[in-house]
């Protein structure tokens, strides 16, 4: 069975604390997410993600705090805005949107996390390895959206 | 700030693998883990141990750095939420620099969610050795330092403001209190008496004003308003405008033979213009400074040519009409902001005539007319024509709770205020009906419930679930019309009075006081907190604070409580050395830097500026607080977070992800 | 200078006065009133009532006639119509799925061409070009007081007249956006600039009863004679309307008035117009004072008809 690689960026303050709240409520999920904790979700510069398909990432994760709760007061609505303008450009990069996730997770939801990591896995899987060169793949699915 | 250190080639990096007993070790191979590393370029030494938290084991640590030389160590244990200070203070034992410490989390995330050891013990692999590529770009830091000005300086003398005031000097701290008006007590001074304990409420402040006037270490600047404000948390430079009084209130014996001989008559608005003035006047008998005013505004002129008939008796010579606006300088490291709320215009609400109608008062209007100091001496009389009203309706959210028209949300205050109203209506005017309008009644306070349902129960105040549609006056009498939404009935009754509990709002004016202040408010203009729960009297703005009404809608008991809090916070502020922030910040290569001004738009906090003279951003490191959203956008890679910087993600994502 | 004007079907018959008036007011403001060609109803209530696209073609249809001619404005006086045509014109503006069903309806429609009398089939869509103005709306913002003044012909010595809003004219604010409901002052602004004075009460912006003189007829005598009531009792000498069906409740219901309040004592209702008219010199036999019920002669016989201003 493919066991996709996924790299995730964890927001301190939220995400970050959920996922050792899964830790410590023993929340066991899937070993093929790795995570790097960032301060805030808006320190993740688009540049990061395309780096991280490019080592080997099959999918990439962001976690920030829920509207309105960022550490950084608005934080998350910069994330928010930079992702949903990313997403439109991985398709013409050759990348499936879909292998990018971004979720609001707050520091109180270690089962939303542990349960996130599942799906998000299953969902990578499902897509298969990412392969850069299959360009075909990606039209395909820019015309089913 | 950075101070100097290895280059990465030259790094000797230490890894400290922790078995937390079974929490780690039961899982993940350990030894292995260590064996793994140890190879790793930059990596001088590996081991592992039971319990790296332990004093052994921070004594091993401590030891280790100092025989092995080492520039940085990873500690591979729990979350570092946990240890890292544990471990930043063991290292700074053995002279190391506590930025050099890197806690790799393999127990929360690692071994705690896995069950398979030979994935678990790949991931925590990949985890430290991420750890690895980061710490030997890691650079010695140190906190940044800046001095405190311990000095406050507090706006508004209202309740928040004296409060906070109060506090502050109490804490040991000067104090600079600057109110706008001739005297302090603000709105509350005005009020007759408090919900739910109906104290007086003069007789409650006037001993808090006379405590702040007598304070040794309050400055009092009455008739004073902030022109400007520079600088930054702990070293703010004020220009504080002192408007002319006219009058010396070092001489000013209050004997009030210049108010006798004033022939200028001013509505007053201490009563709400239900009574008049003088030009030149004292705003009430309890003012503080105790001292006349002469409003230039209303005088008829400053020369004895044109009048001087108040020069002209003065015994103890204090008019002088040569005064003129003074520019005073101060310097503080804390402001805290509590510039009060003002009342939705009555205008706005034309169907409720308040404009038109005399006898259509707002709630502080009404508090003046139940007020024993008040211009009908504590008797209920409507202004119009002094009758006492037999029949007075109180409508409340008047502007509040309006999305389409009118203000969002609820000013909180109205329904406690209402009912202490109608109470103390019905005790003066005992054959006197008192009706109120409301949509629901919000009682959340202490002993709030209670005083209401005293207001229903015992003093049998008619409450209407709806809404006035209409006010109008027919003869001496005014209708109001309204609907009853339990019984869905029109609903028409004859008053002689109407009270509405016009929402609140911010003060008139204080958009240009906040800009000069260049801290941020919400859609209202309110004074925006830094964080709504765990940050309820901080402003976004490092060293500014907030206390009262200036942040929203609230009664005095929360008002006070946020001024001691407020105060409490300049207090912890004040009690530090020197402020140390953590120098984790994003500073800016002026070399890189194309002037782009991008990053400047995605601070919250005004730490950059675009200086226009060198055509670079400017960073004020002690603002910042290391987001790092303008490193993500900084398009030309000028921006970089200290210890955190795209470098050192880019080595990190390697680590994890190339196999 | 032509101006493109609907009268409406109420002011061919029964509110004639109101038409008639009004094109010898504004000839003497040199406004000469264009009707556009084979105008219909506008619909009446009919267009505004929830989601029924197809009602909207009868007043756009008028509309997409007056940018045919060339017309940039409309001006109506009755406050139905210019309701209805100016909440459905705002309705095409802002919805682009109404525009394209409503132009899609009226591409089945003839057009008549106002030189040749032509008629095609052949027309562009309409997408709101016009501007509805209500007539007080012109004369405040196009005409304006000092043109007004400087044309009166007769001294009104500040007649006390109320002047009454109704429920249609203003509101809802957001659409028909030319004054503030709660507090409105294009009426009062208008009596002034003619030299009457505005009488302040409290039912100006009430109903009169509206269509319920069909079927409650009890209701709107009631509703009539508090809004008289409250005018007569702050003094006015006459109410007056820009509305058929206000005039119609408040004039022709009041002997059912008397009959069932017997403090009233009868007050005249006028059209802004007639005052307008009357204010500029106009000849009292061409006001179409007798359509009115209550006899509103006098009031005009009081007033000296000698000419005061130039």
């Amino acid at each position: 069975m493919f066991e996709p690689q996924i790299m995730c960026f964890l927001c301190k303050w939220c995400t970050s604390a959920a996922a050792d709240l899964a830790g410590t409520s023993r929340l066991h999920h899937v070993a093929n997410t790795i995570n790097m904790r960032v301060m805030c979700s808006s320190r993740v510069d688009p540049q990061h993600i395309l780096y991280a398909f490019k080592e080997g990432a099959d999918g990439v994760f962001l976690g920030g705090c829920h509207p309105g709760d960022c550490h950084y007061v608005e934080g998350n609505y910069k994330t928010l805005r930079r992702i949903a303008l990313f997403k439109k450009m991985l398709a013409d990069l050759g990348i499936d949107p879909r292998r990018l996730r971004l979720e609001w997770i707050s520091a109180a939801e270690g089962k939303k996390y542990a349960e996130t990591m599942n799906e998000f896995t299953e969902q990578i899987r499902a897509l298969g390895p990412l392969d850069l060169n299959d360009k075909a793949l990606v039209r395909e699915v820019v015309k089913d959206e | 700030m950075t101070v100097k250190t290895k280059k990465k080639e030259d790094k000797r990096i230490g890894l400290f693998v922790c078995h937390c007993g079974v929490n780690i070790a039961g899982v993940v191979d350990v030894k292995k883990v260590a064996e793994a590393l140890k190879d790793t370029p930059g990596v001088s030494m590996s081991t592992d141990y039971v319990y790296m938290c332990s004093d052994p084991g921070q004594q091993m640590i401590i030891d280790t750095i100092k025989e092995k030389h080492l520039d940085g160590i990873i500690v591979a244990a729990c979350s570092p939420t946990l240890h890292e200070k544990t471990f930043q203070e063991a290292a700074r034992l053995a002279g190391l620099n506590p930025y050099q410490i890197e806690i790799a989390n393999i127990r929360e995330q690692n071994s705690w969610v896995h069950s398979d050891k030979d994935k678990a013990t790949k991931k925590a692999v990949k985890i430290v050795k991420s750890h690895v590529a980061k710490a030997i770009r890691n650079e010695n830091l140190e906190p940044i330092k800046v001095d405190v000005k311990k000095r406050a300086l507090v706006i508004g003398g209202g309740v928040s403001g004296l409060q906070a005031a109060l506090d502050i000097a109490d804490h040991g701290y000067e104090v600079i209190l600057v109110e706008k008006n001739p005297s302090i007590g603000g709105k509350m001074i005005q009020l007759s008496e408090t919900f739910p304990t109906l104290d007086c409420s003069q007789c409650i402040l006037t001993p808090k004003m006379v405590e702040v006037s007598r304070h040794p270490r309050i400055k009092l600047l009455t008739y004073h308003e902030v022109d400007s404000v520079s600088g930054f948390i702990g070293n703010f430079k004020v220009r504080i405008k002192k408007k002319p009084r006219f009058v010396d209130e070092k001489l000013c014996n209050l004997c009030g033979e210049c108010e006798k001989v004033c022939p200028q008559i001013v509505p007053d608005e201490f009563n709400m213009g239900l009574s008049f003035r003088k030009a030149i006047y004292m705003p009430f008998p309890q003012a503080i400074p105790g001292t006349y005013t002469l409003d230039e505004d209303h005088c008829l002129g400053l020369s004895p040519v044109r009048c001087g008939k108040c020069k002209d008796v003065c015994e103890p010579r204090a008019i002088d009409f040569d005064m003129k606006e003074t520019i005073i300088e101060e310097e503080v490291g804390a402001i805290v902001v509590a510039t009060g709320y003002d009342l939705y215009t009555m205008q706005a609400l034309g169907e409720f005539g308040g404009e038109k109608y005399e006898d259509v008062v707002n709630g502080l209007e009404f508090e003046r007319i139940l007020s024993a100091s008040g211009p009908t001496g504590g008797v209920v009389r409507r202004p119009s024509d002094g009758k006492v009203p037999k029949s007075v309706v109180f409508v409340q959210c008047c502007g509040s709770r309006d999305t389409e028209k009118h203000l969002p949300y609820c000013s909180k205050i109205c329904c406690m205020y209402t009912a202490k109203h109608a109470m103390l209506y019905r005790h003066r005017v005992p054959d006197g009906q008192a009706t109120v309008f409301y949509i629901d009644v919000r009682t959340g306070g202490k002993a709030f419930d209670e005083f209401y349902q005293r207001t229903v129960e015992e003093d049998k105040v008619l409450y209407i679930r709806g809404k006035v549609s209409k006010v109008f006056k027919e003869g001496d009498k005014l209708i109001v019309w309204g609907v009853d939404t339990l019984t869905g009935k029109k609903v028409e009754i004859e008053a002689d009075m109407v009270v509405l509990a016009m929402a609140m709002v911010k003060t008139d004016g204080v958009q240009d006081l906040l800009k000069k202040l260049k801290i941020s408010t919400d859609i209202h203009g309110f004074v925006a907190e830094a964080h709504p729960k765990l940050r309820p009297v901080e402003s976004l703005n490092a060293g500014f604070f907030l206390a009262g009404c200036a942040h929203g809608p609230k009664d005095i008991p929360e008002a006070v409580s946020q001024a001691s809090a407020a105060a409490a916070k300049v207090g912890d502020l004040f009690a530090q050395k020197e402020l140390s922030h953590e120098p984790t910040v994003v500073p800016v290569n002026d070399e890189l830097c194309s002037g782009c001004g991008i990053c400047v738009t995605m601070c919250p906090y005004g730490a950059r500026t675009l200086d226009p003279s060198k055509g670079v951003v400017d960073v004020n490191e002690i603002l910042c607080e290391g987001c790092g959203a303008c490193a993500a956008a900084c398009p030309c890679g000028a921006a970089q977070q200290r210890n955190q910087t795209d470098d050192q993600i880019f080595s990190m994502l390697r680590a994890m992800l190339r196999e | 200078m032509k101006l493109h004007y609907y009268p409406g079907c109420t002011l061919k018959e029964k509110a004639v006065a109101l038409d008639i008036s009004t094109r010898e007011a504004m000839k003497r403001l040199d406004v000469e009133l264009v009707e556009p060609e084979g105008w219909t109803c506008c619909g009446a209530e009919y267009p505004l009532t929830e989601e029924k696209i197809v009602g909207l073609a009868a007043p756009i249809r008028v509309l997409r006639q007056v940018r045919d001619e060339g017309g940039e404005v409309l001006v109506t006086t009755c406050s139905f119509c210019f309701a209805v045509l100016k909440r459905a014109n705002k309705a095409l503006r802002d919805d682009p799925l109404k525009r394209k069903r409503i132009n899609a309806f009226l591409r089945d429609d003839i057009q008549i061409d106002p030189l040749t009398k032509a008629r095609t089939t052949d027309f562009e869509d309409y997408n709101g070009e016009v501007q509805v103005l209500h007539l007080l709306e012109y004369l405040r913002d196009r005409v304006g007081t000092p043109k007004i003044k400087s044309r009166l012909k007769r001294d009104l010595k500040g007649l006390a007249v109320a002047p009454y809003y109704g429920c249609r004219l203003l509101r809802p604010q957001e659409e028909m956006a030319f004054d503030e409901p709660d507090a409105p002052r294009v009426f009062e602004d208008f009596l002034e600039a003619v030299g009457c004075s505005a009488v302040d009460y409290a039912f100006k912006q009430e109903c009169c009863g509206s269509y319920l003189s069909v079927s409650l007829p009890d209701a709107a005598t009631e509703a009539s004679y508090r809004v008289l009531r409250a005018a007569q009792m702050e003094g006015a000498r006459a109410v007056t309307v820009t509305c058929p069906l206000c005039f119609y409740n408040m004039d022709s219901r009041q002997a059912a008035i008397k009959e069932k309040f017997l403090d009233f004592s009868g007050l005249p209702v006028l059209y802004f117009t007639q005052i307008l008219a009357w204010a500029l010199g106009v000849d009292r036999e061409v006001l179409g004072l007798g359509e009115h019920a209550v006899p509103a002669d006098s009031l005009f016989e009081e007033v000296p008809t000698t000419e005061v201003r130039t």
